[in-house]
């Protein structure tokens, strides 16, 4: 039964592992402990929702709370950060998958968690700042701060995108 | 349009063989643990059992005691209905031992067998119509000694000097209020 559930999921749950990780290592510790979690959480589950959303949910929760004993994220004075267009994010949509969670992962854990939780996964500001302990301007920030970033590795690998382009169009 | 949000969301990738066989270890390392604790809340709920049981075993205890001292209590407990009755039924004694001089002291006898009536108490109006309980064997007693048949004369002397002490007192009218109804029923005994 264990073992069924983890050829189910370990998959997806390990690319939720490596995008809110900051090395394979981590993201190894981050799978191990999630599914031990799952596990002896299993009958707490109500049928409420989707299973895999609630597995994922699990391994979020995990992934932050190992990245919290590590880095303690601190509230920053709410800047206003000039607006990164979502547009100009759309040059990584011609990028495989896993090019575009090589980039992701340059950028530095703190930015990498609020552009996760909000941009991949959905979350609110305000559920961003409950979960990692920080104000919802931080959240805000932070995730101006992760796109600005995001848009200077974009630009730096201007010459790969384009040619990622060209052999789409082929 | 955004493709690259549904792609990272969506993002697989095969984890190291090595993870499963960790997981599997410790969770086979959690099971006894598991164990033990299910153990102490088992414990736990047993003792909760026996805390609730005890816990109900005093409250009834103590219900069933108060409802086996409300009887006996205060007279208000008696339903007025029941209080009626059972006046009337006195009253009806009392006149039948008047009325029957020979056999009055049978009469009451009688009638205290009678499933009606209380065993401990019969229950007379008092001068003012409130009810007064008096035990049965006094009444007969106090009936017995005014009466010829069979002669009672220590009897008599003795209920003669209470009814003295009882009309004399002012502080207990309640007990006057037996004697002034003991009092009037010799005396009409008297008259017949």
């Amino acid at each position: 039964m264990q073992k069924l559930l983890y050829d189910r999921f370990s998959s997806k749950m390990y690319g939720v592992c490596l995008r809110y990780t900051e090395n394979v290592e981590d993201a190894n510790d981050v799978m191990q402990e999630g599914f031990i979690k799952v596990y002896k959480s299993l009958p707490k589950f109500r049928g409420e929702g989707s299973f895999e959303g609630w597995i994922r949910r699990i391994f979020i929760n995990t992934s932050i709370e190992h990245f919290r004993k590590k880095v303690k994220l601190y509230n920053v004075n709410e800047v206003h950060e000039n607006t990164i267009e979502d547009a100009e994010l759309d040059a990584l949509d011609s990028l495989a998958a896993k090019d575009i969670l090589n980039i992701i992962n340059e950028l530095s854990p703190g930015y990498k968690q609020v552009f996760n939780m909000h941009v991949v996964e959905g979350y609110s500001h305000k559920e961003i700042a409950e979960i990692l302990g920080i104000t919802e301007g931080t959240s805000k920030s932070q995730l101006a701060r992760a796109k600005g970033a995001l848009k200077k590795i974009i630009e730096s690998r201007a010459d790969v995108i384009k040619n990622n382009d060209k052999e789409e169009k082929k | 349009m955004q493709n690259f949000k549904n792609k990272l969301y969506d993002f697989e990738a095969a984890p190291p063989e090595k993870i499963w066989s960790d997981i599997r270890k410790e969770l086979s390392d959690n099971k006894s643990i598991e164990i033990t604790v299910r153990k102490k809340s088992k414990k736990l709920y047993y003792l909760a059992i026996a805390a609730a049981s005890l816990t109900i075993i005093f409250l009834g205890s103590l219900f069933f005691k108060k409802n086996s001292t409300t009887p006996s209590g205060v007279a208000t407990s008696v339903s007025p209905e029941k209080m009626r009755d059972s006046m009337a039924l006195n009253h009806k004694i009392l006149e039948s031992i008047i009325h029957s001089p020979k056999e009055k002291h049978e009469i009451v006898l009688n009638d205290l067998q009678s499933a009606d009536i209380p065993k401990k108490y019969i229950t007379v109006a008092g001068p003012e119509g409130q009810p007064v309980k008096i035990s049965p064997k006094a009444a007969t007693l106090i009936i017995a000694a005014n009466n010829d048949f069979p002669p009672k004369p220590t009897w008599s002397k003795k209920v003669d000097k209470w009814q003295k002490i009882m009309l004399s007192s002012s502080m207990s009218p309640t007990f006057a209020g037996i004697a002034d109804l003991v009092v009037d029923a010799s005396n009409m005994e008297k008259l017949q």
